[in-house]
Order: structure tokens, then sequence, then C-alpha cells
């Protein structure tokens, strides 16, 4: 009954935290999934940022070599293009071609370096005259603008709308001034005199693919007749440029990529390595400026987004499960200790029952041949001995009762004090043993003591081990009845020596050997039990002997009995 | 008698070291503008590999031209250096790789000056920047922060060039001397990754005067790659199979950068009388008529680079006299932060007698030929055994070895013959274990060094 309550109780907490658990978890899921598509957002929001900054760049740089393009001197334009391609790093090869002449710079053959003459052939479409200037699908630009002020156009607008996201491309920027810098021409001799009203101009650029790679060609022709002559974009310089520029990752696990025409990752900021195939969640295209390249993005376990923010829910789910622990945890202890008071309770009921059926027995003996001798109706003088006896023995025992009960409300409560002597053993157990004779004697059972021959001196209260002894020896009395021998020996263990109190009575049963130095506990606890007892004997011995700076503990002896053994520190 | 003799020529002796001593001491204190003065141009020698040609018969001789760089001035500063280590740390660099690649970092730090930039880059599949580019002098937490390296993931070589180079950039003025040295063990996967991408970053590197050496460790890396990314920035190539290498080829390679006494150099031939330049052998360059325009970047103290160019001069007469071509090398001393100009020419006269023919023979100039085409052999053998065409390999070298041998022989030239055994050994080597990865490194390598006169560490 006692354990369905107590199982009642448990399952009164379990229930409602377990269910709280699962409303909490499935409010957790939905508040997950609203950060990863928010998580998601950001990412798309933060790659198409990315990529309209490089666009931006991309645009600037191209607006600032075709304006120094423009303003580069007919008369001299071979020799300015040939120190302009070997100063900056931003062009990979210059050209000048006619329609009527072909292409005059660079010539074929030994006259120019290996980079060129693959230059030549990779233009050979343009400069052999088969596909005519302008390109359709390039970008031209007809106006161009005036020096120094890039045109911001279509992506320039969508930046200021994403300024917010901005903030951390400072960076980015910064790196686009110093290629505008880069693609003023600094180094090469411009006529500022020419103005764009002079001429009637075109010029622009084309993405041009080779062998599936992506060149991209500036050309400007400054009058009808005139030449058309250009730059080929340095990519990789633009690239090594704007990669130490490329923001860094965001805290939220994702890898941010730029990713080329042939499908290769050209640089990335994240700490995750992507392997080769993997497949990006998002995907932002650079084109008209860059075309087939893109900004893509990788969930950082590179399998999904979703899968990658997933720290939130565990972090929730964690400290949920953490809850919910403590919960049972703390409800497990409530019950438990519910169920502990209620036996200390019902121990406490026990004992004072016991303990009152203890003092009313001999009690009623001591008032019973008190009242025969008071009323002066014994004559016989050996009957008046005896009953004198009987009262004097009684009486004794009672005192042994109260003063057990004394006893262990003071060692309850820490107030015991001890007087440490130093006692010669044999002397002390044989003294022991004497005065309690007798009283063994009476109770139809025998004492005999093996002491070693050396004298075993030990430091400890007089009194108090003499109580240990008395209820050790009351013990025997009480259970291994008439006809028994009981045997006190000492033996030398270690740092310790040890006094056995053995008898050959029915022993304690397996159950309850690890019980019987509780308090309160006896093995038979009905009042109609045979033997008397409060249950608080063992309890104060062993308390007594631990007090002392040693132990008594139980074994059970060979051959059937008891066997208690005090353990205590000899000098 | 005899030892006291001794005792006073001791004595004399340790005066004399004395007020030498002092004499160069008192020297060191000297102001920059007087020692200037003691400068010596970079020399402009110009040979041909024979002095007499045939008469009545056009034909091809070569040109070199020296540029021999001499001792930087040993009173004077030296021009500060602007290095940017950029370190490999993917994770096949872990353990013994990546730590004496660290401690190499540290010595040739231990060997700068306060006016040195130093800057570090480590990159795996991230690029990131260790140490910013600053002073020298902090060494304490310059050491702390490059012991603190570990290894890590994917190898993102281009982005640590890239960043090498940001960092170099910060101070990119023309005092200093700027170098990139980049250490990999591996094949490059995150970023540009061909030979030709890392060769143009190379090329547009030099443009602001900034080299990359690599240093290739063990036998995984792309040797072809990091040559390319060398060739085109003048830098320095170097292959080590052992880490145990490392802080020799790091202190070699500081030797020459704290070395440097020429800078922005370009060679520019001309050929007059009808003399046609026909190829340059061993460098890139560009013939445009008659004239053939060359650039190295750095020339290193007491190091002598040349140019070899294949002429064909018209035919001559008997005993007449002709000019066969004129040098002039530009470039910008960095003691002085100024442009200096070298020229030469050289000429050659006409002779009907062989004997006479053979006895101008220049057999320096001759020489220098040969090893060079030992190297063009080289990378040809290596372009056959990437197409799988072991057979042709082999035969290449085995030419180019009898060539040698020849020349050898003719010349008694012991150090020529013992080149040609080794190219024999090479080519039994490729017949029997075929290219293997570490002798494909060991060709590339020394064709490399020897088309760019690299010292040997």
């Amino acid at each position: 009954m006692k354990k369905r309550s107590i199982l009642f109780y448990w399952l009164l907490i379990f229930f409602p935290a377990l269910i709280i658990s699962i409303s909490a978890f499935q409010l957790l899921s939905h508040e997950q999934e609203r950060i990863n598509r928010m998580a998601v957002a950001s990412a798309e929001d933060r790659a198409r940022t990315i990529g309209e900054t490089l666009q931006i760049t991309v645009e600037a740089v191209e607006d600032e070599l075709l304006s120094s393009l423009r303003e580069i001197p007919e008369r001299d334009l071979e020799n300015t293009l040939l120190g302009w391609e070997q100063s900056n790093p931003l062009i990979r090869n210059v050209f000048i071609w006619d329609r009527h002449s072909g292409l005059k710079y660079p010539a074929s053959g030994l006259a120019s370096t290996s980079e060129e003459r693959q230059f030549i052939i990779r233009f050979d479409g343009l400069f052999s005259g088969r596909i005519s200037w302008p390109l359709t699908g390039s970008y031209r630009r007809d106006i161009l603008p005036a020096p120094g002020q890039p045109t911001l156009t279509g992506p320039a607008a969508a930046e200021k709308k994403a300024s917010g996201l901005l903030q951390d491309l400072r960076e980015f920027k910064t790196g686009r001034q110093e290629l505008v810098q880069i693609a003023k021409g600094k180094n090469i001799r411009l006529d500022k005199s020419i103005t764009k009203t002079e001429f009637s101009e075109t010029g622009g650029w084309i993405p041009w693919f080779a062998e599936n790679k992506l060149y991209i060609l500036g050309w400007v022709k400054t009058r009808e007749s005139g030449p058309v002559y250009g730059v080929e974009l340095e990519l990789v310089t633009l690239l090594s440029r704007l990669i130490t520029r490329f923001p860094s990752a965001s805290s939220e696990g994702f890898v941010y990529a730029l990713r080329d025409d042939a499908g290769q990752l050209l640089h990335q900021s994240g700490t995750a390595p992507i392997d080769a195939g993997a497949v990006p969640d998002i995907s932002i295209s650079l084109a008209p400026h860059l075309p087939h390249w893109e900004i893509v993005v990788y969930g950082s376990d590179k399998k999904g987004l979703v899968r990658s923010e997933k720290g939130f829910l565990v972090l929730a789910g964690l400290l949920l499960m953490i809850f919910m622990a403590a919960i049972i945890i703390g409800g497990s202890l409530l019950t438990w200790q519910a169920h502990r008071n209620m036996k200390d309770a019902l121990q406490k009921t026990s004992f004072v029952s016991n303990v009152s059926h203890e003092l009313k027995t001999p009690l009623t003996s001591i008032r019973m041949y008190a009242e025969l001798l008071f009323e002066g109706r014994i004559k016989d003088p050996d009957k008046k001995k005896t009953y004198l006896q009987v009262i004097v023995s009684e009486s004794q025992r009672l005192t042994r009762l109260v003063n057990n009960v004394l006893d262990f409300s003071r060692l309850e409560q820490g107030r015991k004090t001890y007087h440490p002597q130093k006692i010669d053993l044999n002397e002390f157990l044989m003294e022991v043993v004497d005065s309690h004779r007798l009283r063994i004697k009476e109770a139809g059972m025998t004492i005999d003591t093996h002491f070693l021959g050396e004298k075993i001196f030990v430091n400890a209260d007089r009194d108090a081990i003499e109580q240990v002894f008395i209820n050790l020896i009351d013990n025997s009395i009480k259970y291994a009845g008439p006809g028994i021998e009981v045997v006190v020996s000492v033996n030398k263990n270690g740092k310790d020596c040890e006094i056995r109190i053995e008898d050959r009575g029915p022993g304690v049963p397996e159950a309850d050997r690890h019980k019987i130095f509780e308090k309160f506990h006896r093995v038979d606890d009905t009042l109609t039990s045979k033997q008397q007892g409060s249950g608080l004997g063992l309890s104060i011995a062993r308390k007594i002997s631990r007090d002392l700076g040693g132990n008594l503990v139980y074994e059970s002896r060979d051959g059937g009995g008891s066997c208690f053994i005090v353990r205590l520190p000899y000098l | 008698m005899g030892n006291g003799i001794n005792g006073r020529k001791v004595g004399f002796a340790a005066i004399v070291a004395m007020v030498l001593f002092c004499i160069f001491s008192v020297g060191s204190f000297v102001p920059i503008t007087r020692a200037t003065k003691a400068y010596k141009k970079v020399g402009c020698k110009i040979e041909l590999d024979r002095g007499v040609l045939p008469a009545e018969n056009p034909q091809n001789v070569v040109v070199k031209v020296t540029l021999d760089a001499p001792a930087p001035p040993s009173r004077m500063e030296r021009p500060p250096v602007n290095i940017a280590i950029v370190l490999d740390r993917s994770g096949s660099m872990s353990g013994q790789k990546l730590e004496k690649a660290k401690q190499a970092a540290i010595e040739a730090l231990r060997r700068l000056g306060q006016k040195d930039m130093f800057s570090v880059i480590v990159y795996d599949h991230n690029v990131k920047t260790i140490v910013p580019a600053q002073s020298a002098r902090n060494v304490e937490w310059i050491e702390s922060r490059i012991r603190g390296i570990g290894p890590g993931g994917n190898t993102a070589l281009f982005g640590g060039v890239s960043q090498g180079a940001s960092e170099v950039r910060k101070n990119l003025s023309n005092k200093y001397v700027h170098r990139i040295i980049l250490l990999s063990d591996g094949l490059a996967n995150v970023g540009p990754s061909s030979p030709e991408d890392l060769g143009r970053l190379g090329a547009a590197l030099i443009k602001e005067s900034i080299s990359v050496t690599t240093i290739g460790v063990g036998t995984d890396y792309n040797e072809d790659l990091m040559a390319r990314l060398s060739q085109n920035s003048d830098g320095n190539t170097y292959f080590v199979e052992s880490s145990r290498d490392l802080p020799k080829i790091f202190a070699a390679e500081l030797g020459d950068v704290l070395n440097v006494v020429a800078k922005k150099v370009s060679v520019i031939i001309q050929c007059p009388n009808g003399v046609e330049p026909v190829r340059i052998i061993g460098r890139d360059g560009r013939i445009n008529g008659g004239t053939v325009a060359l650039s190295l970047n750095q020339l290193y103290g007491g190091q002598e680079k040349y140019v070899l160019v294949e002429v064909r001069v018209p035919a001559g007469k008997n005993g007449e006299d002709t000019k066969v071509a004129m040098a002039e090398v530009t470039y910008v001393n960095p003691f002085t932060r100024k442009k200096e100009i070298s020229k030469g020419h050289v000429n050659a006269s006409f002779s009907r007698d062989p004997a006479t023919v053979e006895k101008s023979a220049n057999i320096g100039v001759k020489r220098d030929v040969q090893l060079n085409k030992k190297a063009l052999a080289e990378e040809e053998a290596i372009r056959f055994s990437d197409d799988g065409k072991a057979g042709q390999a082999v035969d290449a070298l085995l030419n180019s070895a009898q060539q040698l041998k020849d020349f050898g022989t003719k010349y008694k030239d012991p150090e020529i013959l013992e080149k040609a055994r080794e190219l024999e050994d090479e080519a039994d080597a490729l017949k029997t274990e075929g290219m293997t990865k570490k002798k494909r490194k060991e060709l590339r390598t020394k064709s490399y060094q020897m088309k760019n006169q690299q010292k040997k560490y």
C-alpha cells in the first residue's frame, strides 16, 4: 500500500512534467523552423549584397579603365598601352586593331611574348574580323562616364536599400577604392584636354569564353575611322584583390563562396571545408559583369541549411531535459523524504510503546513484592530475602533501561561527553564479566573469557565502554537463551584490538544483519514479542565505539550463533 | 732569440690589427652621402660564343649578356625588406613539417632588423593573417604568434598568396625589397589552382615589384604551379624532400633578399647591321625587329645573372669587323633609389681560316648554352612524360647527355662530363622507374634554378 502511494505520487509529478516537456519541445521546434527560415533569408540577403558589391567593384574598375583608355593620345597609342600593360597589374594584355589592317599590336611571331601569342589566338574571332565590334550580348556603354565618376546604376540603387547589411562590407569597399585607383592609369601619359564631345565615342566590355574560361576585354573607339584599342582585364588580379577583402564568415555557420564558370570555388569564407561535389543552398549570379560566376552559400553541414541551424533546438532541448530531470529528481527526493519521515514516526511510536512496556514490567514486579513485604504477610525470612533480591534486580534493570534512553538522547544531540583514560583491557573486562556473572548465571547461561597473555591498554571512557559491553551481554542474554555459553575473547588485529562477544544462540537472520545497528530497530518489533527491549542497545553501542575511534560489527559465528566484535585502537 | 722575434712580430701584428679595426669602426659612422660614392654599378658584360666567324656565310651565334652584381657596400645600411611568409597549414602539414616550418620562420624573423617589415599568413581552406605587417623588432610577440599555429584542413594557396601580397602592399614604398615566401606541401584545392592561374598572379605581382619565392615540401605538391609562380614573379623556387632542410632554405632565401643590389632590372639588346635575333634561350622575352627586351626583378650581391640570345649574323668578308649587339641594362639602385644604366657592346670579325674561328671559341658562353639546353631538355622530358611518351622523354635526356658529353670531351670540361653522367643516370632511372613524383620535382626545380641562375644553397 505504501509503495503504491509513493508510485502514485511520483507519477503525479512525472506525467505533467512529461506533457509540459513534449509541448515545450514542439513549440521550440516551430521556433527553430522560424529561426532557420530567417537565417536562410538573411544568408540570401547577405549573398546578394556581396554579389552586388562585387559587381559594383568590377563596374567601377571597368569604367575607370575605359576612361583612362579614352584619354590616351592616339599619336602615342602603342607605347602608352605597352607601358600601361607592363606597369598595371589589372591589365593582362593590350591591343590595337584596325578595320583595314587588322591587329596592329601585339604583333604575331617572335615580337610578342608567349602570353601575347595566346591572347591573339584567344580573341582570333574579333581580331580576324569574323565578329564585328561591338558584339551583341556584350554590355557596352556608348556614352562613357567622366573620369573619376564611376557609374553606379542598377546595383548601386540596391546597395543603398541594403545599407544595413553592408556595414560589415566596409573592407570590401576599401578594396574597391584601391582597385579603382589602380585602374586610373596614373603611370601612363594621358591627354586630359580630350573631352567626350570631340569624338563620337563608343566602347564597352566583352565577356569572352575560350576553353570554358571567362576573359574580359575592354575596348574603345574614339572616332569613326580610328582604330579600336583596349585592354584585357587581368581577372586574377581582380580576384586576388577582392578575396582579401571578402566578408568574413557570419556567425550563423554558413559558408559563403565565390564560384567561377567551371564550378570551381575561387574563394570561401567560413570554417567548414566544402567538398568538390557539394551543392550550394543559395546561388546569386554575378552576370552581366562576371557572367556564369556566382556567389554561393552552403550550410555548415554541407547537406542543407535547415540542418545547419539546429543550435537553438539543441540548446533549448538540453535546457528542457535539465528542467524535466530537475522536476523528476526533486519530486522523487521529496517522496523519499516523506517516506523516511513516515518510517521514523512509526519507529518512534513503536519505541514509546516498547519503552513504556519495558518500564512497566519491572515496576509491576517491584510494586507487587514491595506491597507483599509492606503488608507483612510474608513471614519466611528466606522468601523475604528472595523478594528483596527481585526488587533490587528489577530496579537495576530499570536503571539500565533509563540509562540507555538517556544515553541515546545525549548521543543523538551530540551532547555526550567522554573522559578518556588509559585502561588495562584484560582487567577491565574481567571486572565487567565478574559484575555480570551472577545475572548471566540467573539467566541459565555461562560466561567464559579468553584473554591474551600480555596486557593490552586502550584509551577510552570507562563508563562508556562498560555501557557497550553491558548492552552486548544483555543482547546475548535476551536472544541466546538458557543453557548457552557466552565467550568473551580479546585479540590483536593490526593497530586495533578486537573484543569478541560470542554465543551459540539463534544468531541474526541474514535479512536483518544490516539493520540491527539502526536505532529503534528490533528483529521482532511487536508488543507481544517474546523478548523485551527498546531497540536502542546495539545502536548506542556502535555509536559509542565509533566515537572512541573504533567500531562495532556483527559476524555470524562459524557453527551457528552470533559474534559481535568491538574494535578499539590500542596504545 | 727566435721566440723574441716572434713575440715582437705578434705584438706588431696586434697593433696593426687594432689600428685597422679603429679605422673601420670610425668608417662605419661615415655619413651615407659619402659612402654612396663607393658604390659599384651593376656590370654589363656582353660576349659571343666565338669572337671570329667564318667569312662569307650567314650564321647563328649566341650573345651572352652578363649582369655582374657587385657585393653590397659593407659600410652602408642595406635597404629594408618587406617580407610576408605564407605557410600552408593544411592537414598534411601536421607534425614535423609544420613544426620545422614554424622554426624556420622564427629563425628568419631573428635575422631581420628593426627597419624590416614582417608578416605571417597561414592558410588551409581559409586564409588567416597570423602576424599583420609590422616592424620585425616585435620579435617576442611575433614568435608567440608563430608558435601558436596549428594544422587545419584544405589548401587555399591562391588565397594565401593574395593575403601575403595584401600584407606586403601595406608598405609598398620604393625603399623596401618586397618578397613573399610561400611554403606548401600539397595541391591547391581551394581557389584558382592551375599553374597558368598562379603564373598570372606572379606576373601581376611583379608589376608591383613583389616577388614570390616558393618552397615545396615533400613529394605531393604541384611543382609546375610553384615554379610558374616563382618564374613569373622572378622569385626563387626550392624543393625539399625532408622538412629538416627548411631552416637552411629559409636562411638561403633570406641571404638573397637581404643582399639585393639592383631592382626592376630590364635588359634591352639592340642588334645593328642586319643582325637578326632568332630566339632567347631559357627566358621569356620579346623580340621586336632587331630589339630584344627582357625584364628581371632583382639582382643579389655577388650574383651573376645572364641572358642568352641566339642571333643570325649576315655573311661578312674575310678580315671584316662588325658590331653584333649592344646591350643596355636599366635598374633601380636600392641604396640610392635612383635609376642607373650600364651599357656594353660586342663585335665579331670574319675569317676564312677555320683554325682561327675554332680558336676564338668562348668556352664559358658555350658552356652556359649547353647547361641551359640541358634545363630545356629536362623540361621537355617532363612534357613527354606527362603526355605518356616515356620513350621520348628518355631520348630527350639521352640526347642532351650526349651533347654535354661531346662538349665536355672536346673542351676537356670534367664538370660538364659529370653533368652528362648525371643526366644519363636520370634517363636510366626514368626508363626503369618511370617519372616518379620526386624525380619530376627535382627536374622541374633544377631546370628552373638553372634558367634563372638561382644560387645553390
